[in-house]
This record gives C-alpha cells, sequence and structure tokens, in this order.
C-alpha cells in the first residue's frame, strides 16, 4: 500500500513542515505512531502532503506550498487538459491528502481532521474520508492544532481502504494521553454490534434506523446537494432502512463555539514557536526592544506564522484573557455540552463516556445520522481570492462538520453523486462515540448505491 | 475521555479570610498588626518527571543530558500522565520551552486544609488555601560576558508540589515556624527533600500591616526566598516599610518584590496593573480523570494505610512510650537529616532506629543508649547518623548485655565506642570476650575481695584517711579497685567489700 502523511504528521524520515514558514526545513526527530504502525504493516510512504498551516483552514490555500488544486475532472471536460480547468480547491485543511488519493497518487492518506479538516476535502475531491472517535487514534507525533478536538483521519477511494487503514492504527497507544482505553473501545463496540453481523451478510439494511438532522440545511445550502441527498434517502429506503428527522437544536452555536475553543487551544499549542530551539528564527531588528523575551520572540512569530495562524492566534489569545474567559470560553464549553447531550438524546446506543450511559437513551433512538458533508461543491480557488477580505464565507464550510468533531463521534463522508455543476457531493455518516465500525459498515452501503 | 463541566471552571474569588486573634503587642511595632501568608513550592522527590519519562536531575549534572522530546516542547509530543485535571498558565519566557506551564488552577489536588505548627506556644493552626501540582522551569543562565541566556532544561518538567496558606501568620517567626513545620511534615512523608539551600523548597511571602482592630492592609508579595532566616528578615524590613509609608500618610501600593539579601530590604519587581495576564486554560491533554466509586474509594484506603506517621503524631507516641519531650525533640530533629528517598520510598532514620531498639526493651535505655552514647561517640568523630556503622542488632545486644550484667555500663560504653570506631560487624559479645570487657563470674566475690585487698595495700595513706573518717578518699581506693579489675566489677560491690574489709581490719 502506498501512502501521503498530512504534512502536520511527524516522520523522521521526510520534513514535517505543517506548510508553516515557521517549520520549514523541520524535520522531527521521531515518527508518529500511526506512521509507525502502518509502516510495520508495510504501508510505503510516498511523500508528505500539503495542507492549511497547522491544520488552519477549510480551503487549503493558506499554505508556504501555495493552494492545493482539485484534481478531479468533471465528466464534461474529459478531454480538457488539467492546467486548463478553472482550478477548484480540494478543500482543507487536508487538501493534499484527499488530492493525492483522487489522483491516484497513492492507495490511501493520513490526514487530520480538528473542524472537518478531513471530511469537507473528500467530499470536495470525491473521496471517502472518515474522521474516527475521538481518542481512538493516537495523536503522539501530530502536531496539536487543537488537542480536544484533533483526530487523525483517512483518506481512500473506497470505504474498505479506509477501513482497511483505520484496523491498523486504531490501536491504544499510552504515548496519548487522551487514548481511550482498551476496555472503553471494547464497551462501545459492543453496543453497536448486534446490528452489524446483518449489516455484513448481506447489503440489506433492515432494523437501521437513520436519522436526518433538521438543523442541517442552512440558507446557504446549495439546493443540488439537497437532491443528492434525497437519492441517498430513497435508496436507504428501498434497501430496509428507516429514515427518521431528528432535532439537534444546539447545532446553531456549533460554529461560534468552534471557533472559540479551536482558536483558544491552537493559542496554546502554538506558544511553543518562539525561535528559540527549532523552527524559523527572525532575530530583532537593531535598535528593536529586547527587554521581554516576548519582545525577541515577537520577530519569528510575525514572519514565520501566516496571516490565516496569526489571525487565530490573536481570537485564541482574547478568548483566554481574563476579561473574556467567562463569556468566551466557558460559554463555549457549555454550548459544546449541549451539543453532545443533543446527540446522546438521538442515539439508540449509549455513550460510553457517560456514568450512567443507558439513563438518556431514547426507546426510538437512531443508529446514525445522515447529513450532507459539506454546504456545496469544490469552489473556485479564484473565488477565495475575491472574499479575502471576510473569511466568514470560509468558516461557513465547517458549519456541517464541526457538530461531530465538538462531540468527538465518528463521521465518515462517502460520495454521493454529483452536484449540478458536475462536482463530486458527499454525505456524512456520522455515530455514537466508538461506533466507527457501524459508521464505516453504512458508509459502503450507500457507496454502493451509487 | 471524560466529560468538561465547564462550571467547575468558574473560580470563585473570595476576599481573603482573616482570623481574628487575642491582640498580642509586638515591641517593634506597638499598635501594628502583621499579617502574613506564605506560598510554598517545593521539589516532588521523584524519580521521574511529571509528565515525561525523563528521570529527573540533581542540580550540577551535564546540561541538558535530562530531556526527553516533550520537556524540549518538540512539535507533536503529549504528556503523559496518570494524575488528574490540569491547567496552562502561560507566559513567554527562555526557561518555557512550551510557552506554557502545567499547573492546576481550577481544580487543585487538594483544597481546604490545615497544619497545627509544631513547638508553638499558642498552638497555632495555620490554614492551607490549596495544594497544587505543577511543572518546574528550565533553569536560564545569563552570561554577561558573552551576553547571552543559555538554556537548560534538566529541570524543566520536574515535579512542584505548590501549597498555599491562609493569611493566618501574625509575625515573622510565625511565619518561620510554618516553614519549618511544612519542611518536617513534607520531609516525613517523602514528598519533597526540602532543602531550601539547594533549591528544592522556595517561598512567596505576602505580607500586610494594619491597625489592631482595623481591616487588613494592602498586601505585597515578596517572590522567591530561599532560606527561613531570609524570609523572616524580608518579612520584618516589608513590614517596617509599609509601616513607614501609612504613618507618613501614605497607601501601600500592591506589589510584587523581590528580596536583595545584601541590603537586607525588598524591591519593587512589578505593581499590579503590570501583573501579567496568564490566559489558563484547562489543559485539554489532561482532563479530569473519572474513577469508579468502588475503586476510588479503595486506592484512597490504601494511601490512607501506608500514610506515614506524621511529626506531630511521631512526637506524641515517643512521649507515650515514656520518653522525655526533650529526648523526642532529639530524636526527632536528628531523624529531620535523613535521606528522603525517591517516590515516597520509607527511609531509615534515627526514630525507626529507636523503634527497633525499644522493641522489647525498656525504652529509657533505648534512648539514653541511643542519644547519650550512640550519638554522642558519633558527633564526638564528627559523623552524622547516617555515618552510624552499629546495626540495631548489635545495639539491642549490647544493650540487652549491660541490662542482665554480663558487662557493666563502663564496658559497655568502652565496646561501643570500639564498634563506632573499628566500624566492627561482629556480635557485641564475641568483641566483649576478645577485648576482655565481660563481666567478672565471681560468685563468691573471691576475685573482688582480692583486688580490693591488693588496692588496700597499694593505698595504705588513702587507708588511713578513710579510717580517720575522711570518707571522700574512699572513691581513690574504689578506682584502684576498678584499674585492678579493668572496670569489669559493679561500683556497688566494690564499695560494700571495701566497707567490709576496711572495718575488720
Amino acid at each position: 500500500m502506498t501512502l501521503a502523511v498530512k504534512d502536520n504528521i511527524c516522520t523522521a524520515s521526510l520534513p514535517t513542515t505543517c506548510s508553516s514558514a515557521m517549520l520549514a526545513g523541520y524535520t522531527s526527530p521521531f515518527d508518529a505512531t500511526v506512521v509507525e504502525l502502518l509502516r510495520d504493516e508495510g504501508a510505503q510512504i510516498i511523500g508528505k502532503a500539503n495542507c492549511d498551516e497547522f491544520g488552519m483552514g477549510s480551503l487549503n490555500v493558506n499554505s508556504i506550498h501555495g493552494p492545493v488544486v482539485n484534481p478531479f475532472q468533471p465528466t464534461d471536460a474529459y478531454d480538457v487538459p488539467l492546467m486548463a480547468h478553472e482550478p477548484r480547491s480540494a478543500g482543507g485543511s487536508s487538501g493534499g491528502s484527499a488530492a493525492s488519493v483522487a489522483a491516484r497518487l497513492c492507495t490511501a492518506a493520513l490526514g487530520t481532521d480538528t473542524g472537518g479538516s478531513v471530511r469537507l476535502p473528500a467530499s470536495y475531491c470525491g473521496v471517502v474520508g472518515l474522521k474516527p472517535s475521538y481518542g481512538l487514534i493516537s495523536r503522539w507525533g501530530v502536531v496539536s492544532f487543537a488537542d480536544s478536538l484533533d483526530c487523525v483521519g483517512v483518506l481512500a477511494r473506497s470505504v474498505d481502504t479506509v477501513k482497511e487503514v483505520f484496523d491498523v492504527i486504531s490501536v491504544y497507544d499510552a504515548r496519548d494521553p487522551t487514548a481511550a482505553s482498551p476496555e472503553l473501545r471494547k464497551r462501545a463496540s459492543s453496543t453497536a454490534e448486534p446490528c452489524l453481523p446483518k449489516l455484513f451478510s448481506s447489503n440489506t439494511l433492515d432494523g437501521l434506523r437513520i436519522g436526518v438532522p433538521q438543523e442541517y440545511f442552512p440558507l446557504e445550502l446549495e439546493p443540488s446537494i439537497t437532491s443528492s441527498l434525497r437519492t441517498i434517502i430513497r435508496n436507504l429506503k428501498d434497501a430496509g432502512a428507516t429514515i427518521r428527522p431528528v432535532s439537534l437544536p444546539a447545532t446553531q452555536y456549533a460554529l461560534s463555539a468552534y471557533y472559540v475553543i479551536a482558536s483558544a487551544e491552537a493559542s496554546s499549542n502554538l506558544a511553543r514557536f518562539d525561535g528559540i530551539q527549532y523552527g524559523l528564527r527572525v532575530p530583532p531588528p537593531a535598535g528593536a526592544s529586547r527587554s521581554k523575551p516576548s519582545n525577541v520572540y515577537a520577530h519569528s512569530r510575525s514572519s514565520g506564522f501566516g496571516r490565516e495562524v496569526r489571525k487565530r492566534i490573536l481570537l485564541g489569545t482574547y478568548a483566554l484573557t481574563a476579561d473574556a474567559f467567562d463569556n468566551y470560553f466557558l460559554q463555549a464549553q457549555r454550548v459544546r455540552a449541549y451539543i453532545k447531550a443533543d446527540f446522546n438524546r438521538v442515539f439508540r446506543h449509549p455513550c460510553v463516556h457517560l456514568a450512567h450511559p443507558e439513563s438518556c437513551l431514547s426507546a426510538d433512538g437512531v443508529d446514525v445520522l445522515l447529513h450532507p458533508s459539506a454546504i456545496r461543491t469544490a469552489p473556485r480557488l479564484a473565488e477565495k481570492r475575491e472574499c479575502d477580505t471576510s473569511s466568514i464565507d470560509e468558516y461557513l464550510q465547517d458549519v456541517m462538520t464541526v457538530p461531530a468533531s465538538l462531540a468527538g463521534l465518528p463521521a465518515l463522508s462517502v460520495p454521493a453523486g454529483l452536484g449540478e455543476d458536475g462536482w463530486p457531493v458527499g454525505m456524512s455518516v456520522v455515530g455514537q462515540w466508538g461506533t466507527d465500525q457501524l459508521v464505516l459498515q453504512v458508509g459502503r452501503v450507500i457507496e454502493g448505491i451509487r | 475521555m471524560a466529560k468538561l463541566v465547564s462550571d467547575d471552571l468558574r473560580l470563585i474569588v473570595e476576599s481573603p479570610r482573616k482570623i481574628e486573634r487575642a491582640v498580642r503587642e509586638d515591641k517593634r511595632w506597638p499598635g501594628w498588626e502583621v499579617v502574613v501568608g506564605i506560598e510554598v513550592h517545593a521539589q516532588v522527590k521523584s524519580r521521574r518527571k511529571l509528565f515525561s519519562d525523563a528521570l529527573t536531575s540533581k542540580p550540577g549534572e551535564k546540561p541538558n543530558s535530562f530531556v526527553t522530546c516533550y520537556d524540549a516542547a518538540l512539535p507533536g509530543t503529549l504528556p503523559s500522565s496518570l494524575a488528574s485535571a490540569f491547567d496552562r498558565k502561560h507566559y513567554f519566557y527562555s526557561d518555557l520551552p512550551a510557552g506554557y506551564q502545567i499547573t492546576q488552577r481550577y481544580v487543585p489536588f487538594a483544597k481546604g486544609g490545615h497544619l497545627d505548627l509544631s513547638s508553638s506556644c499558642d498552638n497555632l493552626r495555620v490554614g492551607i488555601t490549596q495544594i497544587q501540582l505543577e511543572q518546574d522551569t528550565a533553569k536560564s543562565i545569563f552570561d554577561a560576558r558573552r551576553g547571552i541566556t543559555q538554556v537548560d532544561l534538566n529541570r524543566a518538567g520536574s515535579g512542584l508540589v505548590e501549597i498555599v496558606s491562609e493569611p493566618d501568620m501574625r509575625s515573622p517567626e510565625e511565619a518561620g515556624n510554618y516553614v519549618r513545620t511544612l519542611q518536617a511534615m513534607l520531609r516525613a512523608v517523602g514528598a519533597s527533600d526540602g532543602n531550601m539551600e539547594l533549591g528544592s523548597l522556595r517561598c512567596d511571602v505576602n505580607v500586610s500591616v494594619n491597625k489592631h482592630g482595623h481591616p487588613l492592609g494592602t498586601r505585597c508579595e515578596i517572590k522567591n526566598l530561599n532560606s527561613v532566616k531570609f524570609m523572616m528578615i524580608a518579612i520584618t524590613s516589608e513590614v517596617f516599610r509599609h509601616i513607614d509609608l501609612l504613618e507618613r500618610g501614605q497607601t501601600v501600593p500592591q506589589e510584587t518584590r523581590g528580596f536583595d539579601e545584601v541590603k537586607a530590604e525588598t524591591f519593587k519587581l512589578r505593581s499590579k496593573e503590570d501583573s501579567p495576564d496568564y490566559r489558563y486554560i484547562p489543559d485539554p491533554n489532561l482532563p479530569p480523570l473519572l474513577l469508579s466509586p468502588v475503586y476510588f474509594q479503595e486506592y484512597i484506603d490504601r494511601v490512607r494505610r501506608s500514610m506515614p506517621e506524621l511529626p506531630r503524631e511521631t512526637r506524641a507516641r515517643l512521649m507515650s512510650m515514656g520518653l522525655t519531650e526533650q529526648e523526642a525533640e532529639v530524636l526527632m530533629a536528628v531523624d529531620a537529616g535523613r535521606e528522603v528517598r525517591f517516590d515516597g520510598e520509607p527511609a531509615k532514620g534515627a526514630v525507626q532506629y529507636f523503634d527497633c531498639l525499644a522493641q522489647g526493651r525498656s525504652a529509657k535505655a533505648a534512648v539514653n543508649w541511643m542519644i547519650h552514647e550512640l550519638l554522642g561517640q558519633l558527633a564526638a568523630r564528627k559523623e552524622t547518623f547516617s555515618d552510624n556503622p552499629v546495626s540495631v542488632e548489635q545495639m539491642g545486644e549490647l544493650v540487652d548485655m549491660v541490662q542482665n550484667g554480663e558487662m557493666t555500663g563502663k564496658s559497655g560504653k568502652a565496646l561501643l565506642r570500639h564498634m563506632v570506631t573499628s566500624r566492627s560487624t561482629a556480635s557485641p559479645s564475641i568483641l566483649a570476650r576478645e577485648l576482655g570487657l565481660l563481666a567478672i563470674s565471681d560468685d563468691d566475690g573471691s576475685l573482688l575481695k582480692n583486688w580490693c585487698l591488693e588496692a588496700i595495700e597499694a593505698l595504705p595513706e588513702e587507708v588511713q584517711k578513710v579510717r580517720d573518717g575522711n570518707i571522700k578518699v574512699m572513691n581513690r581506693i574504689m578506682g584502684k579497685v576498678m584499674q585492678l579489675s579493668g572496670g569489669r566489677v559493679k561500683a556497688g560491690d566494690v564499695t560494700q567489700m571495701l566497707e567490709v574489709l576496711l572495718r575488720k581490719s
């Protein structure tokens, strides 16, 4: 198996730049656990994949290596050479990982997903992308963006390949303090197991309950994506699944909460890049103040970090100041708790993290949720430049993906046909924590529908 | 992954609680009341660092040789921990490679305790606000000649325990007593060796003054005091500075201050307005650890059972065994000098030695032999108790031999001196035989009689004086008998025999 590895995952044999000038030329002295596990299984690492700087971005345009161009070829343009296409974004932040899989440069790719960074590029590039349950895959060797959200994810052209890679790397690692214990993994998979054998034996979905959350249809959602979803739903019904509308009312606050939490953690995690031990060092110009270490560090940090990273560090720093902490950071944590509670209310399977998992179960709960992975197909790279003044649009790309990140749930984006413009549309299957195999299996059925 | 309860993160900021105590005029500052609270930072005596597998280092080791990738804050590293709920405190400094220190702000290790001060005539109890675990920093050394700062990461990430007291102390002396008591406590439980000279225990003190019966004054914090003596001088100097300001009609600005040991006065580091915003955040890599209630209870019980005896309990126990307060103090003072071992491993100290020695023997005899003879012999050789070559078994046998009359007290002392000097591991009975120190088996008293007669013959003048009624001279004759017998006869027996013989002739 050939493998591309996102450039924020440490490899001892290749540089790990996180697409940042700050780490240009930095090579880690160690391999990430996921790299070690896959290499032991015989995977061949063909290279490091471009990404948004430190994983911050949804279009993979924030990179010292330049933007990632989406390699998808619309059917009506097969005879047009790639360079003559109007380039579209591969999505971010794992854009290089999605593009290398879509362009058949490798069998599979490792990405990371903090708020949608695997699922969004998978959707835009027309490949499968899995963000597993938080804590299943070791983060040792993954350069932290926001530790409480960061997950290593897998991208490939089929659900089976994704599963093959996932099965190798989904093991407990003592070097990750947030790794789920083997006991917890067992308990979670046993809750979903009863419905698995039937799904595996045939492609029938008898007895499977699928929820469609009504909050996942924002005004900005392209109509052709809704029609793709309808097609999928119809086919799933035909295969025997029960489709049920569900409500996740806290969803409307998810995006704001996500950006506060992710930026706050990022401002903390990126404090180590000071130009002292490693990475870019820009000495203070003559006459500049050296009275405090921060005055000296500021020159390296201002030149080493790109615009988006600087913006998020400032945002996160503000959210953690004594005056803003309650209104921003704590408020966002409360929203996060509501979002988790929303999910726990609609699922048939208990959340094994809770002290009394069975207490909040609804009798008619669903096995998985189904919703579009993105509000649109891949945007043109030129569009990004036009709306450079406001990145709200870019942040909006994450509206469908951040709730599962905040709740730590497994989420799989599967190709689900093409949009009106002939570009790929992705659908997301989201399950209760630890039910990754169930999510993959439902994804496999959707994959077969195409 | 534990559930984060966001409402736990709201700090309840209470105004400092002040305990009211009976007005006690201090001659140094009549009319004024001094209020002191102390934050103690003690290095945890642990073989490994708090969140990495690196071994902890002693000062003076080769720089940057006790460092893992995590300690150096390389990208992609994560802390390893079984402990629960930590927070990050952010500031940029060259001795802080990650840009934040991991500490416990929101959910500390322990809250709301107290410490009863030892040897305090008022039985003073000082409230402990909280105890938290945190990472120590690296060390930056400024090389003025080359104009560069060098960073040594050996200490980075070692465990520190911070103990925050309530403002319950009312004088520099009480503050000193508090730190000494805490130091003894930390050593007793094996948490830290509490060595202020080597920097494994440092103090920050908060000082304020107010007129008797008035509310608390504005406090100033004096940072990084590394001896009890300097801390007491710093508090005294700070008290006079506050009183001087207030008496001149000025206010005391809230400040963080340093202490100049040469000038014996404090100096301003920064004012309250300049105090940094540390942007505390619960560490997402170290969330609360949830234990099942059953396991939790079992764990607590296990810890409780394995708790070593605290100094106050030791003192009470020793006195209940019949030791005087002074004897108990001497034993405990010697015990305090014992090595504190890693990770709470029990170390052998004077108290443990005494306990073994007193097992099945008279506590009084045991403590006498230990304090007066053994410690005396060691002190004469300028050695400490840790150099003691005499095992408890040897010491016990020696004490028994004297108690049983197999050896006189004098011989016992001579034998002990020999054992301390020669560091012999042989049993005292064998050594006593070799050295001819065993008491004479003299059932009919014929040997004693012969020595006495010999002495009487050798000292005719003295004998005459005794007969003339000068009893004091008797001692000289007794001394002769002792000399002839090699100290192997009991003084009482000698007196009796001499009296009989002198009366006879």
